[in-house]
This record gives C-alpha cells, sequence and structure tokens, in this order.
C-alpha cells in the first residue's frame, strides 16, 4: 500500500537519509528505532512533504501511484498522515472545534471519535486551543487522537511515548490497536520498550535507522530481546555492527 | 459653552489620527435620508446582523432620519427608554445632566462640529435600577449619503443594578460615498451594574471616521466592550476612555482587520480610580494590504490594589502592511499591578505545514489560524451577539491571503 523505494532525504542541502526501502501493507505496524539525530523525523516529515524535509531521490508510491511529489494535505486526504513529534501550539484554535472539522472533512463516524477519545482521555483537553497551555504527554495524546481521528489508511507516528507516563502509554497503545483494528496501517517512531512490549502481536516488522539509512529490518523477536539486553544504544550499535 | 469656543474648536486637529479638512463635506438636514430596504439589508449583511434589520432593530439611523417606529416596546414596558438623544432632551429635564460631561465638546474639531452642526440625532438609552436586559439591543447608524458628515451624539444609562446589552452596527454600502462619521459616545454604568458593548464597524475606502467614547463605570459594576473593524477607510481614529470606580471592572476587546491603504488609528484606554478595580484590554490587529494601524493602548493606576493588563497582538499579511504597537502603562499608585504583552510577526510557517499535515490546503490553512488568531472569546457576551461577531470574523478569515 505504501511503499518507499530507494529513498533519499535531505534538509536543505545536507544529505540525512540515503536509500530507505520499505513496504507497508494493510493493517501493518511498522517500527522504527534509531537514537536520538539518526533521521526517524526527517524520514515520516519527507514522506508526509513537509518543509523543510525532501525527498531528493527514490520514490514514494501509495496505492499503485507515486505520491513523491504531492503537497502534504494531497496525501493526506489520501490517507497518509503524519502525527507530529512537537505540534505547534495553535492559539485561538478550539481544539474541539478542529477535531469536529477533521471529523467532518474526513467523513468520520462520531462513535469512532468517541471511542478515541475515551481511550485516549482527551476530553479536558478539547475545550483548550490546540496545543496551547498543555504539557508533553497531553500534547502526545491529543495529536495522536488528531492523527487517528482522520482515519488515515497509514498513520506516520512520531515518538507518541515520550514524555508520556505509563498510564498514558498503556493508553496509547490501547488507542493505537484500536485504530489497527479499524484498518490503519502504520509506521511507529518510538523510544519505549514498554510500548513495543505493549504491542509485540501486532508488529510486522522492526527497522534500525543508523548512521542514515536503515541498517537492520527484522521481525520483534529478532530485536527487542537484545535491547533488552543491551539496553537500547547498545542494541542498536550492534545490530548495526551486524547489519 | 459658548458659540465662539466651539468655533475655535472647530479647527483643533486631534493629537492622534491624520487631520481632515471638515469642510469636504455638508452637514445634513433633520429628517433627511431614505429608507430602502434593499440599502439597509446590504449593509447589515456586511456586518453580519442578517438581513431583516428593519424588523429587529431597536433603533435604526440612516443619515438624519431616525426610523423611530422601529424602537422596541417591550423595553418601554420595563421602564428602559430609547429615543433619539434630541427627543430625550428635550422630553427628559434629567437627561440633560449626561449630556456633553463626559466628552467635552471642545475636545477636538469633531466634538466642536458635532455640538454645533449634529442636532443631538443619535440614541438615547435609558435602563432603570434593577432591570436586566438580557436579549441584546441592536442600535444601526448607516449612511447612504455622498460627501456627508453624520455627527452623531449618543447617551447611554445603566442605573445602579441593571444590565444592557448593546450592539451598534455602523457602516455604508460597499460603494464610495466620500463621508464622515462621528459619534460620541458617553456611558454612563451605574452601581453594580453590567453594560455589554458590542460594536462592528463595515465602511467603504473614502470613508472618514471618528468616534469618540468615555464611559464611567460606578462602584461595583462592569463594561465589557468588543470593537470589530474589517472594511477599508480613509481614515479611522477613535480612542475610548473609560474610569472604573471602586470594585469596578472593564474588558475591552478590539480586531482591527486592515485593508486597501487605509490609515486606522485605534486606542483603548482604562484609568483604574477606584481601589480594587480591574482592567484589561485586548487587542487584535491584522494588517493587509498597504494599510497601516497604530494600535494604542493605556492602562492607569490611580488607586490600588488594582490590577490592570494590556495584551496587544499583531499579524502581517503580506508584504506592504504596517503595525505599531504602542502599549502604554502609568502609575501613580504603589498597588496597582500593571503589565502588558505585545508581539507583531507574521503568519509562522510552522503552523501552515501542522495544518497542511492534516489535509488543510494553504488557503484554507492560512484561513484557520487568522480566524485562530482573531478569536478573542468573550464569554460575558450575550450567545447572538458571539453567534453575531463569529460570523464576522469567519467572513473576515475567508478572505485570508499570503
Ligand atoms: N528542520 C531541520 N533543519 C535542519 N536540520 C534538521 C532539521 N530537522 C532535523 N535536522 C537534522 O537532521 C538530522 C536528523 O534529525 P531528526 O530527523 O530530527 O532525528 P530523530 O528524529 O531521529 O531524532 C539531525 O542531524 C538534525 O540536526
Ligand atoms: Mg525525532
Amino acid at each position: 500500500m505504501l511503499e518507499l523505494r530507494e529513498v533519499d532525504v535531505a534538509v536543505g542541502k545536507r544529505k540525512i537519509l540515503s536509500n530507505i526501502n520499505m513496504v507497508v501493507k494493510p493493517r501493518e505496524l511498522h517500527v522504527v528505532l534509531g537514537p536520538n539525530g539518526s533521521g526517524k523525523t526527517s524520514l515520516l516529515n519527507a514522506v508526509m512533504g513537509i518543509k523543510p524535509y525532501e525527498v531528493i531521490k527514490g520514490s514514494i508510491i501509495f496505492e499503485g501511484s507515486d505520491i513523491t511529489q504531492e503537497p502534504p494535505h494531497v496525501k493526506a486526504r489520501k490517507g497518509v498522515v503524519v502525527a507530529y513529534q512537537i505540534p505547534p501550539p495553535i492559539k485561538g484554535l478550539v481544539a474541539g472545534r478542529f477535531a469536529e472539522e477533521l471529523m467532518r472533512r474526513f467523513n468520520v463516524e462520531s462513535s469512532y471519535a468517541e471511542v478515541l477519545s475515551e481511550v485516549l482521555e482527551v476530553r479536558d483537553l478539547l475545550s483548550k486551543y490546540l496545543f496551547d497551555k498543555m504539557s508533553g504527554g497531553e500534547k502526545k495524546r491529543l495529536e495522536t487522537f488528531l492523527t487517528l481521528l482522520t482515519k488515515p489508511k497509514v498513520a506516520l507516528l512520531d515518538e507518541p511515548d515520550s514524555g508520556v507516563d505509563v498510564e498514558s502509554l498503556n493508553r496509547m497503545s490501547e488507542a493505537l490497536k484500536v485504530a489497527l483494528s479499524k484498518g490503519t496501517s502504520m509506521v511507529l517512531v518510538t523510544h519505549s520498550l514498554h510500548m513495543l512490549r505493549l504491542l509485540r502481536d501486532h508488529i510486522t516488522s522492526v527497522h534500525v535507522l543508523y548512521g542514515g539509512t536503515v541498517v537492520h529490518s527484522g521481525l520483534y523477536d529478532e530485536v527487542v530481546p537484545s535491547i533488552e539486553r543491551y539496553g537500547f544504544s547498545g542494541a542498536l550499535t550492534q545490530l548495526a555492527r551486524m547489519g | 459653552m459658548d458659540r465662539e469656543t466651539l468655533l475655535k474648536a472647530l479647527n483643533k486637529p486631534s493629537p492622534y489620527g491624520p487631520d481632515v479638512d471638515l469642510s469636504r463635506f455638508n452637514v445634513g438636514l433633520a429628517g433627511e435620508g431614505v429608507l430602502e430596504e434593499g440599502e439597509v439589508d446590504k449593509i447589515s449583511s456586511r456586518l453580519g446582523l442578517g438581513s431583516g434589520l428593519l424588523r429587529k432593530a431597536d433603533y435604526l439611523q440612516v443619515n438624519e432620519s431616525v426610523l423611530s417606529k422601529f424602537m422596541r416596546e417591550k423595553l418601554t414596558e420595563r421602564g428602559a427608554v430609547v429615543l433619539p438623544t434630541s427627543e430625550a432632551l428635550k422630553k427628559l429635564d434629567w437627561v440633560r445632566e449626561y449630556s456633553w460631561r463626559l466628552v467635552k465638546p471642545d475636545t477636538d474639531k469633531y466634538t466642536a462640529a458635532t455640538k454645533l452642526y449634529g442636532n443631538e440625532l443619535g440614541f438615547f438609552i435609558y435602563v432603570p435600577p434593577g432591570i436586566k436586559i438580557k436579549d441584546p439591543i441592536y442600535t444601526c447608524l448607516f449612511i447612504t449619503r455622498k460627501e456627508y458628515a453624520q455627527l452623531l451624539h449618543n447617551i447611554v444609562v445603566v442605573d445602579d443594578g441593571a444590565e444592557l446589552n448593546l450592539v451598534t452596527g455602523c457602516g455604508v454600502p460597499d460603494q464610495p460615498l466620500g463621508s464622515l462619521h462621528v459619534g460620541i459616545s458617553e456611558y454612563y454604568v451605574g452601581r453594580g451594574s453590567k453594560l455589554t458593548y458590542t460594536m462592528i464597524h463595515a465602511w467603504a475606502p473614502d470613508m472618514v471616521v471618528r468616534p469618540r467614547t468615555v464611559v464611567k463605570v460606578g462602584e461595583g459594576g462592569e463594561y465589557v466592550s468588543y470593537y470589530v473593524i474589517y472594511s477599508s477607510v480613509e481614515s479611522l481614529q477613535t480612542y475610548p476612555k473609560v474610569y472604573l470606580g471602586e470594585g469596578a471592572k472593564a474588558t475591552l476587546n478590539s480586531i482591527v482587520v486592515g485593508d486597501g491603504k487605509s490609515v486606522y488609528d485605534v486606542g483603548s484606554a482604562i484609568v483604574l480610580e477606584g481601589k480594587d478595580s480591574a482592567g484589561e484590554i485586548l487587542s487584535r490587529n491584522l494588517g493587509r494590504g498597504s494599510s497601516l494601524i497604530y494600535a494604542r493602548s493605556r492602562i492607569e493606576g490611580r488607586a490600588g490594589p488594582s490590577r490592570g493588563h494590556i495584551e496587544c497582538l499583531g499579524l502581517i499579511e503580506g508584504d506592504n502592511a504596517i503595525i505599531e504597537s504602542l502599549p502604554e502603562i502609568s502609575s501613580s499608585s504603589p498597588e496597582a499591578v500593571l503589565t502588558h504583552e505585545a508581539a507583531i510577526g507574521k503568519i509562522s510557517e510552522d503552523l501552515i505545514s501542522y495544518l497542511l499535515s492534516k489535509g488543510f490546503s494553504e488557503e484554507e490553512a492560512r484561513a484557520a489560524i487568522v480566524k485562530g488568531f482573531l478569536n478573542i472569546e468573550e464569554p460575558k457576551l450575550p450567545q447572538q451577539v458571539r453567534e453575531v461577531i463569529k460570523r464576522t470574523i469567519e467572513y473576515i478569515a475567508s478572505k485570508a491571503v499570503g
């Protein structure tokens, strides 16, 4: 459904990623791991087409057609939606009204919104301005809510776990499962071992990003136990060496 | 005040805004002004007031002609008075005590001209003690005549413990007139009373607009204003001033959307005269086209403890608009706590990108951001009035550009 073919990504003149390949099929959950600065955000944003991230080589194929150069809103309308790692506050724009607007645009039934808002506990956040005066965790829950609310065919989730407490991690994982069961595929960037364990049964493949490229793609059981043993950075270095 | 002083004041420019030669305009004759329903509807829909205003307005004045038959009897039943100021001054002696008290006739050429040639046209509203009129009262002041000076004098008295929600729409059809609008407004908010005042302006690129407003709020009273101006003008200058007594509160909201080659000089001032008084000034200024906006605001603390806060934000669309933000705080009381924040910028690319990623086109994203920027929520206004403001802001936002 979504396929990255030999994709290179740059920010301005600086090349950040090279030769990224990935095939995401319906209802699949792909996890991207990598140390800070390895280019995870660059990858998701370049797929979305958000400035200043740019695909300078290769192509992005979605449902059979090349969408590499499509503007982000066209991709979003086709069903590829990114959840920001750090969404910007938009004063004056009430979160609840924005959510309603998304539901209208993406033709989403209110029962689905109810379930998501219940699981992610965003009700209190909906009366605030978008990402204004919210804690890190609140922003994450709201951004995940809004992204999944569009019922994307592929959701690109950029560290929905960071700054989130354990209780909220459970809810976040629960929400992802709800969306998966409704047919949303996902590319999930995360640093949370806890979340990986919770999602274990749903994970199709784990991709390790290191030194500007994917050094390893494998099943949960090939990657996660070594993280459990050596810690995140230790395991990633080791996997990088193994290739 | 003798006539000679007033005639001299006719040459006295205002310290703010471009000076205007008043001889450009003709003064009107009482009773002048034609009522054409289509025309009135056109203006009222520009103001977000919808059609059918002739049946809805409590006071409608087109040019010099007051359509008094539209004054609502319901109000009169509750002891409230809605009259043209001239009639109120004739019929009720006590009205004189409120006339030209807060605004001195020789303040500048516009006040002098109104005193000399205005025939005391404009609206007078009185709400008796303890009477709370929740349904908004609509007063509308329209101009359809060319090169004409509409000189109005409005007086509002909300007696002790009373409440009034006033909405004023001022406008012209969207066509050249080259006219002048001056509105002298003297508002008295009694002890423990509440007045909300929403004013929406829609003018034309060759209009000169000079409202003069002074408000006095008694002990424990509250005044909330909400001003929206979104059309082009030749120039518009106003600097309403609110005096707060002990425990009184005021919030002054203003939204100025500059367009064309217009000059706007819009201020808000609050004087904290009584202890425990509190004032807030919120202003949003959107510069489009080659417009020039001066956003003035001033809070004076003369008694304490008291509080005052100014929030003045500017957003510039395009390359040619200019916004000058001039927040001032001044205190002669050690217990007055006064703060201000001011910022001017353009629409942030980050916000646009974010909305793009959620399926908004660039145009839709700009509109949504502008709408958010202009959105000052004022829960103290009646729901119907908030709806009017919402429609107006949606209309403005839909015209967002790069
Ligand atoms: N907006 C940007 N402008 C310039 N450089 C950037 C930008 N975003 C990311 N980079 C650079 O790209 C590299 C990868 O960053 P990023 O994609 O944010 O990594 P990750 O999400 O894995 O932590 C880093 O070296 C970072 O400095
Ligand atoms: Mg990142």
